[in-house]
C-alpha cells in the first residue's frame, strides 16, 4: 500500500465526495471550453453580420483633392501587412434597359474575373465579366429585369449605348463590398473607357484580412502613398455594426474572463470542502505519524488527479455544449454556417488548466489540512468558527485599488478600452473578497425576513453560514460572479440597444423611406430638379403628413472622410439629433443659425470639439467654419456632419434629395404605399417601410444581443451547477451535525427546512453582493465603451434586469438545495453520527 | 528536580511539570487550567494507569505525552528527547516511529482495510511495501485478528477494532503505547480481553504502556496508578508513590 492507495480507498469509500469534486472541475473546465468556443463563434458571426451589412473590412485610397488616381499603384499596396487585395474601382451612374424595363443604377468597374478567382466576389451564376462586351448584374437587378446569364441588356453611358451580354449574376451581399450599393459591374478597362476617365480610377479599395486593424493599415498605406493620395476608412462602412461589434467583443471578453474567474471559485470551493470534510482522517493520519507536508502533498496530488479527470470530462462536456450554443448564436445572427472551430491548443490548454486550477485551488486547503489542530481534528467537530483573516482584507483592499487604478488610467486614456475587462474582474473579485466582512450584517438582515416560527431552523442556519466566513464567501462567490455578470452585462446590453434604437427612432422617425439605390459616391450628379420632382410627387399623395428630404453627400473634415447629412428640423416636437452636453433648444438654435453639428466618432477622430475651427470639404468646395455641436449618431458610425438644407445650399451648393422620410397621417401608412411605390419606380428609388428598416435594425441588435445573452445564459447554467454542487457538498459535510440534530429530535421536515433556509441565505447574500458588483461592473463597461462609442451611454438602473437576475439566482439556489435537503432527511442516523 | 523511578534503567518517558491552559470557548479571555504541573516518569516495560474524574485532565496529559498537543509549560522527554524542542515534521516522525496511540473509538480509517490501517505508520515512514505488509500481518496475528486482516473496520466489532488499534500501536515497536480509555466503549467481556492482550504484550514483548482508565479493576492490573484531581497528581495511590 502506498499513499496513492489511501487516496483511491478514500474515493472508493466516499465516491460522492470525489465525484462532486470532479464534477466541479468538469463544470469549470467545460464552461471555459464552451464559452471560449461560443465566443469565437460569436466573433465569426459578428464579422459575417457586419460583412453582410457593410461589406468586407476595407480601406480606400483616394485622391486628396477629390479627383482620380492611377491604378498602377495597386500592386505596391498589396505588400502592406493585413491587406488581402488592392482593387481599383471606378463608378458611373448609368441606365440599363432590357425590353421595356429600365433601371437607373450605378455601375462599378472592376477586375471581376480576378476577384471571383480570389474568392472576393461571389457569383450565383455564370462567371466574372471580361472584355468590353460583358456585364455582371446583382441578383436583385437581374431579377427585376428578368434577365439571366447569357442574355443581353442595353447599357446607356455618357459616350453612347452598348449592347452587353450578362456574363454572371452576383450575390448582392458580395457585390456590396465593392459597389457601395451598385447593382452593375463591368470590366475596369471597359468602364474607364466608357466613362472617359483616361485610365484613372475613382479609388483603390484595400480589402483587409479579418483580423487586420483598419487604423494600422491606414497608417501604413499613408506612409507609402504619394502626397496627392490618402488612405481612409470608407465612410458609411466603418459603421454602426462595427461599433456595436467593438462593444460586443468587449462583452465577450468580459464573459470569458468571468467564466474563468467563476471556474476558480467553483473548484476552490469544492477543494476546500473536500479537504475540510476529512479533517478527522487527516488528524488520525497525523497521530500515527504523517507529517504536515505528507498530508499537504497527498492533497495536492489528489487535486491534480481529480483535476485531470475533471478536465477530460469538462472538455467533452464543453465541446458538446458549445455546439447548440454556437447554433443558437448562428440563429440570432442569421448566419447559416457558423462552423465551430476547435483550436487544438484550447484542448491542450484545458487539459493542463484542469489539474493546474485544481492544484492551485487545493493549495490553501492543503495548507489548512497540514495544520489541522490534532485535538480539534480528532474531536471530529465541524471546523471551529473562524474570523476574517487580515490577509484577506488586505487582498480585498488591493483589488479595490487595482480596479479603480485601471479605471482611472483607462479614463485618462493611458490604457485602452479593453482594460475594462481586468478592471471589471478586479471589481468583482474585490466584492467577493469583501464578502466575509459584510457577511454578518447581510445574513442577519436577510434572516430578519424569515418567519419567526422557523426560529430554530433560522438560528442554526444563520450560525452555519456565519461560522466560516471565508467558506461562505467562496460559495456566494460563484453566485456573485454569475449575478454580477448577468446584471452588469444585462445593463450594458439594454443600454446600448436603447441607445441605438433611441437614435434610430429620432433620426429615422418615419413610416416610409425613399432612398437612392445608387452609390453615394456618385450622388453629386443627381440634379436638384429631379429632387424637387420627387418631393412634389410625394407631397401630392393624400395621407402624407410630412415628407422630410435628406441630402447625403460624401466629404471630408480636416482630411477625415465623413458623410454630410443635410436635413431640415421639424418646427416642433423632438429633434432628430441628440447633442452631447447641450440642450435641444440650443442645438436647434445652433443649426438654424447656420452651424454644423458633427458626430461623436468624427469629433474624436479629428480631436475637435464645439467651437473649434475645421476644414470641411465636399462637392469640390472647401470651407473653414466652427463646430456648432457634437451629436450622438450611428449614421456612418458617428462619422457624420449635420446641417440644415438651407445651410448646405448656401455653403456648399448641395440641394439633392437622396432620401425622403415620409410620415403618414394616422392610420394612412398602408394606404400610401402604392402611390409611393409608383414614385419610387419613376425615379429609380428604393422604397423601404419603417417596418423593413426596423427589421434590419432589429436584426442587428437582436443578433448581437442574442449572442451575448446566450453566452450569459451559459454563465448562469455554470453558476447554478456550481451552486448546486456547493450546496450538495455543504450538506454532505454536515452529515454529522444533521445526524446529531435528528438524534436529539429534529424532524425530517425541520432538517430539510434548515438546509433550504441556509441555501436561501447564501443565495440572498450572493444576490445582494452580486447586484452591487453588477451595477459597478456595468458602470465600468459603460465608462470604457465611452471610449469606443465616443459618447457616454445613458446609465440607468434597470429594476427588471436586476429582478430577473435575482429571481434566477434564488430559484437556482432553491432548486440546488432541494436534492441535498431531501438527502439530509434520508440520512442514516447512526451512520451520520459515526461519520468518520 | 530528581525523579524517583522504581528501576535503575533511565526512564522511557518523563513528564516534567507539565501544564496546559486552554482559552475557553468564545475568546472572551477566560482560561481553563486543564493540567497544572504534573511530573512523573515511566520506565521501560512498565504499565502505568492514569485515573481521575471526568474533566480532571487525563486526556490532556496523554495528548501532551504523545506530542499531539504542546504543553503550555513543562517538558516531555521521550527516550531523553525533549518533544517541545522538535518542529512539527520531526514530531511527526517521532509519533510514527516511537509512539503508538489508541483512542476510545474510531481509531481506524474507515476507508482502509485492517491490514492497511495497521501498516499506515510504516507506509508513512516510507518502508518498502512488502515489509509494511508482513510486519502489519504479524502485529495483527499478535492481537489474534489474523483471519480478519483484509476486513474493513466497519466489519469489525468494537473490541476487534480496539485490538486492531493495539496492533497498529505495536507495529513500529514503539517506545511507548499511549491508550486513552481503550476499553471505554466496550462491554466488560471485550474490555477484559483487550486488557489481557495489553498485559500479555507488556509481559511478552516488554511493551511500555500508559493507560487512562476509569475502571479500578483495570488500574489494578497496571504496575502502578497515578490519580489526577483537577489537573494535579492527588498523591500516592497504588503501590508506587510519586513525589
Ligand atoms: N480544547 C479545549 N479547549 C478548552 N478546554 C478544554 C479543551 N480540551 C479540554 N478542555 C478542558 O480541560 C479539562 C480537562 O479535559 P480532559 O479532556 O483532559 O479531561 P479528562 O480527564 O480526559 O475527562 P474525561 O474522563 O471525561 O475524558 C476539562 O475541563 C475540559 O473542559
Ligand atoms: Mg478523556
Amino acid at each position: 500500500m502506498t499513499e496513492l492507495t489511501l487516496l483511491l480507498r478514500q474515493w472508493q469509500r466516499r465516491p460522492g465526495r470525489a465525484l462532486a469534486t470532479v464534477a466541479s472541475i468538469a463544470v469549470a473546465i467545460g464552461a471555459i471550453v464552451a464559452t471560449w468556443i461560443a465566443s469565437d463563434a460569436s466573433r465569426v458571426g459578428y464579422r459575417a453580420l457586419a460583412e453582410s451589412i457593410e461589406g468586407m473590412p476595407s480601406v480606400d485610397v483616394v485622391a486628396r483633392a477629390g479627383g482620380r488616381s492611377d491604378p498602377s499603384l495597386a500592386p505596391k499596396l498589396v505588400g502592406i501587412p493585413g491587406v488581402r487585395a488592392a482593387v481599383p474601382l471606378v463608378f458611373r451612374p448609368s441606365l440599363l434597359r432590357a425590353g421595356d424595363a429600365r433601371v437607373r443604377d450605378s455601375a462599378v468597374g472592376l477586375d471581376a474575373a480576378g476577384l471571383v478567382e480570389a474568392g472576393l466576389l461571389r457569383l450565383t451564376a455564370g462567371r466574372g465579366c471580361e472584355g468590353p462586351d460583358e456585364i455582371v448584374l446583382s441578383q436583385r437587378l437581374a431579377d427585376s429585369l428578368d434577365r439571366s446569364v447569357g442574355e443581353e441588356v442595353l447599357f446607356f453611358a455618357k459616350r453612347g449605348v452598348r449592347r452587353l451580354t450578362i456574363a454572371g449574376v452576383a450575390e448582392p451581399q458580395s457585390l456590396v463590398s465593392f459597389a457601395d450599393g451598385a447593382g452593375i459591374a463591368l470590366d475596369l478597362a471597359a468602364l474607364t473607357d466608357l466613362a472617359g476617365t483616361g485610365g484613372l480610377v475613382d479609388r483603390i479599395r484595400l480589402v483587409l484580412h479579418d483580423d487586420a486593424s483598419r487604423a494600422s493599415v491606414v497608417a501604413a498605406a499613408n506612409a507609402r502613398l504619394p502626397g496627392n493620395l490618402v488612405a481612409q476608412v470608407p465612410p458609411g462602412r466603418a459603421s454602426m455594426a462595427d461599433e456595436m461589434l467593438a462593444g460586443a467583443n468587449l462583452g465577450l471578453d468580459f464573459v470569458t474572463a468571468l467564466t474563468v474567474a467563476m471556474a476558480w471559485f467553483i473548484v476552490g470551493n469544492a477543494m476546500l470542502m473536500n479537504v475540510t470534510e476529512r479533517r478527522r482522517s487527516f488528524a488520525l493520519q497525523r497521530v500515527v505519524g504523517a507529517s504536515g507536508r505528507q498530508i499537504a502533498r497527498s492533497v495536492m496530488a489528489e487535486a491534480g488527479m481529480l483535476g485531470l479527470v475533471g478536465a477530460l470530462l469538462g472538455i467533452v462536456g464543453g465541446l458538446v455544449a458549445a455546439d447548440p450554443i454556437a447554433r443558437n448564436i448562428a440563429t440570432f445572427l442569421r448566419s447559416s454556417a457558423i462552423a465551430i472551430t476547435v483550436n487544438p491548443w484550447l484542448i491542450l490548454a484545458a487539459l493542463v488548466l484542469g489539474p493546474l486550477v485544481a492544484i492551485a485551488a487545493a493549495w490553501w486547503p492543503a495548507r489548512q489540512a497540514a495544520r489541522v489542530d490534532l485535538l480539534e481534528g480528532l474531536a471530529n467537530v465541524p471546523p471551529p468558527a473562524s474570523g476574517v483573516p487580515h490577509a484577506l482584507m488586505l487582498v480585498a483592499g488591493g483589488l479595490w485599488c487595482l480596479a479603480f487604478g485601471i479605471l482611472a488610467a483607462a479614463g485618462a486614456g493611458w490604457l485602452p478600452a479593453r482594460a475594462a475587462v481586468p478592471a471589471g474582474i478586479a471589481t468583482l473579485l474585490a466584492f467577493i473578497a469583501t464578502t466575509p466582512a459584510t457577511l454578518g450584517l447581510l445574513a442577519r438582515l436577510l434572516a430578519g425576513l424569515i418567519p419567526r416560527r422557523l426560529g430554530i431552523e433560522r438560528g442554526i442556519a444563520l450560525e452555519q453560514v456565519l461560522r466560516q466566513p471565508v467558506r461562505t464567501a467562496l460559495t456566494t462567490g460563484v453566485l456573485v460572479a454569475a449575478i454580477g455578470n448577468g446584471v452588469g452585462l444585462g445593463h450594458v446590453i439594454r443600454d446600448s440597444v436603447d441607445d441605438i434604437l433611441g437614435w434610430y427612432s429620432r433620426a429615422l422617425n418615419a413610416d416610409w423611406i425613399l432612398m437612392q439605390a445608387g452609390s453615394l459616391a456618385v450622388q453629386g450628379d443627381a440634379s436638384p430638379s429631379a429632387g424637387q420632382g420627387i418631393m412634389d410627387g410625394v407631397q401630392r399623395i393624400e395621407g402624407v403628413e410630412a415628407a422630410v428630404p435628406l441630402s447625403i453627400v460624401m466629404g471630408s473634415l480636416d482630411g477625415h472622410a465623413c458623410l454630410l447629412v443635410a436635413r431640415d428640423l421639424p418646427t416642433s416636437g423632438r429633434l432628430p439629433l441628440n447633442a452631447v452636453g447641450m440642450s435641444n433648444e440650443t442645438l436647434r438654435r445652433v443649426l438654424e443659425d447656420g452651424g454644423v453639428a458633427i458626430g461623436t466618432a468624427l469629433a474624436r477622430q479629428a480631436q475637435r470639439g464645439v467651437g473649434d475651427e475645421i476644414t470641411l470639404a465636399a462637392f469640390g468646395r472647401t470651407l473653414r467654419l466652427p463646430i456648432g455641436a457634437v451629436v450622438r449618431d450611428y449614421m456612418a458610425g458617428g462619422s457624420s456632419v449635420f446641417l440644415t438644407r438651407t445651410t448646405a445650399r448656401r455653403l456648399l451648393g448641395i440641394d439633392s434629395v437622396d432620401a425622403v422620410l415620409i410620415t403618414a397621417t394616422p392610420g394612412a401608412a398602408a394606404a400610401i404605399e402604392q402611390p409611393l411605390a409608383a414614385i419610387a419606380r419613376e425615379h429609380s428609388l428604393l422604397l423601404q417601410s419603417h417596418r423593413e428598416m426596423r427589421a434590419m435594425m432589429d436584426r442587428i441588435t437582436t443578433g448581437l444581443v442574442g449572442a451575448l445573452w446566450s453566452i450569459l445564459g451559459l454563465g448562469f447554467v455554470v453558476g447554478s451547477l456550481g451552486v448546486a454542487n456547493t450546496v450538495a457538498m455543504n450538506v454532505l459535510e454536515k452529515r454529522r451535525t444533521i445526524g446529531l440534530l435528528r438524534a436529539v429530535g429534529m424532524t425530517g421536515r425541520q432538517v430539510s427546512r434548515l438546509v433550504l433556509i441556509e441555501s436561501l441565505l447564501i443565495g440572498g447574500i450572493g444576490s445582494l453582493i452580486g447586484v452591487g458588483a453588477g451595477i459597478v461592473t456595468a458602470l465600468f463597461i459603460q465608462l470604457s465603451s465611452q471610449a469606443l462609442l465616443g459618447h457616454p451611454l445613458a446609465m440607468s438602473i434597470r429594476p427588471t434586469v436586476i429582478a430577473a437576475n435575482v429571481a434566477a439566482a434564488m430559484l437556482i439556489t432553491a432548486v440546488a438545495a432541494w436534492l441535498p435537503a431531501h438527502r439530509a432527511v434520508g440520512l442514516d442516523l447512526l451512520d451520520a453520527i459515526a461519520a468518520e | 528536580m530528581t525523579l524517583a523511578t522504581p528501576t535503575t534503567d533511565p526512564p522511557v518517558l518523563v513528564a516534567d511539570q507539565l501544564a496546559k491552559t486552554f482559552a475557553a470557548g468564545s475568546g472572551n479571555g477566560a482560561l481553563v487550567a486543564a493540567v497544572q504541573g504534573v511530573s512523573f516518569s515511566v520506565a521501560a516495560g512498565e504499565m502505568v494507569a492514569i485515573m481521575g474524574a471526568s474533566g480532571s485532565g487525563k486526556s490532556t496529559i496523554l495528548h501532551m505525552l504523545g506530542g499531539i498537543t504542546r504543553p503550555t509549560s513543562g517538558r516531555v522527554l521521550l527516550e531523553g528527547v525533549d518533544l517541545a524542542a522538535l518542529d512539527d515534521d520531526r514530531l511527526a516522525v517521532i509519533r510514527r516511529r516511537r509512539i503508538g496511540f489508541i483512542f476510545q473509538r474510531y481509531n481506524l480509517l474507515p476507508e482502509l482495510s485492517l491490514v492497511e490501517n495497521v501498516a499506515l505508520p510504516l507506509v508513512l515512514d516510507g518502508r518498502p511495501e512488502r515489509e509494511c505488509r508482513e510486519r502489519a500481518l504479524e502485529a495483527i496475528a499478535a492481537v489474534g485478528l489474523g483471519p480478519r486482516a483484509e476486513h474493513r473496520p466497519d466489519a469489525l466489532s468494537g473490541g476487534e477494532q480496539q485490538r486492531g488499534a493495539i496492533a497498529r500501536g505495536l507495529v513500529t515497536r514503539p517506545a511507548v503505547v499511549l491508550a486513552d480509555e481503550p476499553t471505554g466503549a466496550l462491554d466488560s467481556a471485550n474490555a477484559r480481553a483487550v486488557i489481557r492482550l495489553l498485559t500479555r504484550l507488556v509481559a511478552d514483548r516488554g511493551l511500555t504502556v500508559v493507560l487512562v482508565t476509569h475502571d479500578p479493576l483495570i488500574a489494578a492490573t497496571a504496575n502502578r496508578a497515578i490519580r489526577i484531581v483537577d489537573g494535579l497528581i492527588a498523591g500516592p495511590d497504588g503501590e508506587s508513590p510519586l513525589p
